[in-house]
């Protein structure tokens, strides 16, 4: 027994490191956005910012448009979020709560289309939104993925399956129509899931790149993953710039991440548990 | 409910299998009702669009004028294209870089974090940070964290007077230093997964094979492994299908180079269809990353089939 603390040293030590490693690339990117823009190409990384300034976040800010690309993020991961979570929870309660003929035909369906790449339906996608007049265009952007996606539905459904279902018949024999029980008695049991689904949609949609990279090419709807690669192929040796760009492109997940970190630990873990 | 009460030939029967439908009826239009926004999307632009890759694989389309019927051309000309075998065999690169590393670092976190100890929740937290990143921004921090002169990797690696390669212009690092992007990511995220599998293992097999005085090292291989394959065969498929996709840290750090040594599938795919506007072809390289995709996963399917898989839930 008196071994045991070296291990337990070298364990935490190992942990330690993988936490450093983890959080590192977050902190220098921080510290050098807010060095000087000199220091940041003569100062170590690890070298705290001394003096702070502000300087390089209100270059991008006024040369670029940030605020734009910031704002146009928000509209299209705000409104795929929302259109996810409704849809989603609607055809979860579909799936996980009524019979109907066709359903797991259905759900089976919903399933096997997650092994599809996502790069295979954009060609067409692109065709269909062209043939719509949606190019460049909010509608465009949301359309694809606004409606609930199989990944959403699933999460949901198998949440639902877990919620007794004698919470629904008392509701039931009480004369509740099925709008009132999905809203009235599985909603509020369903808070910590439909958290998890919104905080994961509006990360995957505001990181996403691909699609309004071929669906979009104006300012008015450029998003900030756009913005910022295109910022990157311009001024790539302009680390003092992009590098305060991307601080601020990482900074809004990294917030909701914190706030939501315990929903969202807690159901990564649950994905791999069936 | 059965529903074969109509065989009874009583009138009372009769009206209550009436009533009986109509409920039925009734909840099937509503089921309907729930599902048609998210069907109509599921169908619109999923499934219109996965039956429509297959179609416009067979034309040679510019996206203006007529769209002309080429048959397996499009197939015949990416067969015959080195290119493109370079494509699959970077993405294949790819994919050997950063599953297998992923994989066993997140098995050796869980492994040190499948126990009760201060800070544990904590260090999830900060584990599963990385996985939220966006992969623009950190696409444009590693080629910063890479870069020959002003990077932190060269210059760390200069405190031991070593001389760093010019890693992201170099042919033989490139691919591996946007493998380490993804393995950074997703190292946390797959270890939660794997925790969870751990934890679900009962403590008393552990005590039993103690007992009968077997060391450390073959209880992780005769328990642990063998009762951890459910959650390790979901990490392994879901990653990998997800591996095959990479392009976001690709169309940021290189585009390809240097010299189409890291020209992934994916981002060959965007070049000849949004660039090149080739809507045929590079449907039909599409066609090319699916089926890669789909003989992955049943290989996977197959080879975890073969063994035992304990349920204990």
């Amino acid at each position: 027994m008196k071994k045991i603390p070296i291990k337990r040293i070298a364990l935490y030590l190992a942990l330690f490191a993988g936490a450093v490693v983890s959080v590192a690339p977050y902190l220098m990117t921080l510290n050098s956005a807010f060095k000087e823009p000199s220091q940041v190409l003569t100062t170590p990384a690890w070298e705290p910012a001394f003096p702070v300034t502000l300087e390089n976040f209100a270059q991008v800010w006024s040369q670029y448009d940030m605020a734009g690309f910031l704002l146009h993020s928000l509209v299209y991961a705000g409104v795929v979020t929302a259109g996810q979570v409704v849809f989603s929870t609607m055809a979860a309660y579909a799936f996980g709560r009524m019979s109907f003929p066709g359903r797991d035909a259905l759900f089976w369906g919903y399933l096997a289309t997650m092994m599809v790449p996502q790069i295979v339906t954009l060609v067409p996608l692109f065709l269909i939104m062209r043939e719509f007049g949606l190019i460049d265009t909010y509608l465009g952007l949301i359309l694809p993925t606004a409606f609930g996606t199989p990944y959403g539905i699933f999460l949901v459904r198998q949440y639902f399956r877990t919620i007794p279902k004698d919470l629904e018949s008392a509701a039931r024999i009480d004369g509740a129509g099925t709008l009132t029980v999905l809203v009235r008695v599985l909603l509020p049991l369903s808070r910590p899931i439909l958290a998890t689904l919104a905080t994961i949609t509006f990360i995957t949609t505001w990181n996403t790149l691909l699609w309004p990279l071929i669906v979009t090419n104006g300012d008015a709807t450029r998003v900030v993953t756009l913005g910022i690669s295109a910022l990157k192929g311009q001024y790539s040796s302009q680390y003092h710039l992009i590098l305060a760009a991307a601080a601020l492109a990482l900074l809004p997940l990294v917030v909701i991440f914190l706030l939501f970190q315990r929903h969202i630990v807690r159901s990564i873990a649950l994905t791999g548990l069936k | 409910m059965t529903d074969n009460i109509t065989s009874v030939h009583a009138v009372r029967g009769h009206r209550r299998a009436e009533r009986r439908l109509a409920t039925r009826v009734r909840v099937v239009a509503e089921a309907y009702a729930l599902l048609a926004p998210s069907l109509a999307g599921f169908l619109l632009f999923l499934v219109a669009p996965i039956f429509g890759v297959a179609a416009l694989s067979l034309f040679d389309w510019n996206l203006m004028g007529a769209p002309s019927f080429v048959g397996l051309d499009n197939y015949r000309e990416l067969a015959a294209d080195p290119e493109v075998w370079r494509a699959v065999l970077n993405t294949i690169y790819y994919v050997v870089l950063n599953i297998p590393a992923q994989t066993v670092l997140a098995l050796l976190l869980a492994l040190a974090l499948n126990r009760r100890m201060r800070g544990g929740k904590v260090l999830r937290v900060v584990f599963v940070l990385p996985w939220m990143a966006m992969p623009v921004a950190l696409g444009i921090i590693w080629s910063w964290v890479f870069d020959p002169r002003h990077g932190v990797v060269n210059q760390m690696l200069g405190l031991v007077r070593i001389d760093g390669p010019n890693w992201l212009t170099d042919p033989a690092w490139a691919m591996p230093v946007i493998a380490s992007v993804n393995v950074w990511q997703y190292t946390g995220y797959t270890m939660l997964i794997l925790l969870a599998g751990l934890q679900a293992i009962p403590h008393t097999l552990y005590e039993a094979a103690a007992i009968d005085g077997t060391t450390p090292v073959q209880r992780f291989f005769m328990i642990t492994l063998p009762l951890l394959r459910p959650s390790l065969f979901f990490v392994l498929v879901t990653n990998t299908i997800g591996s095959f996709q990479i392009f976001d840290t690709v169309f940021v750090m290189t585009q390809g180079g240097p010299g189409g040594a890291t020209d992934v599938l994916n981002f060959h795919i965007y070049q000849q269809g949004f660039q090149l506007f080739r809507s045929g072809y590079a449907s039909a390289l599409a066609m090319v990353l699916f089926a890669l995709i789909l003989l992955v996963t049943a290989a996977q399917f197959l080879y975890f089939r073969k063994r035992t898989v304990y349920d204990f839930s």
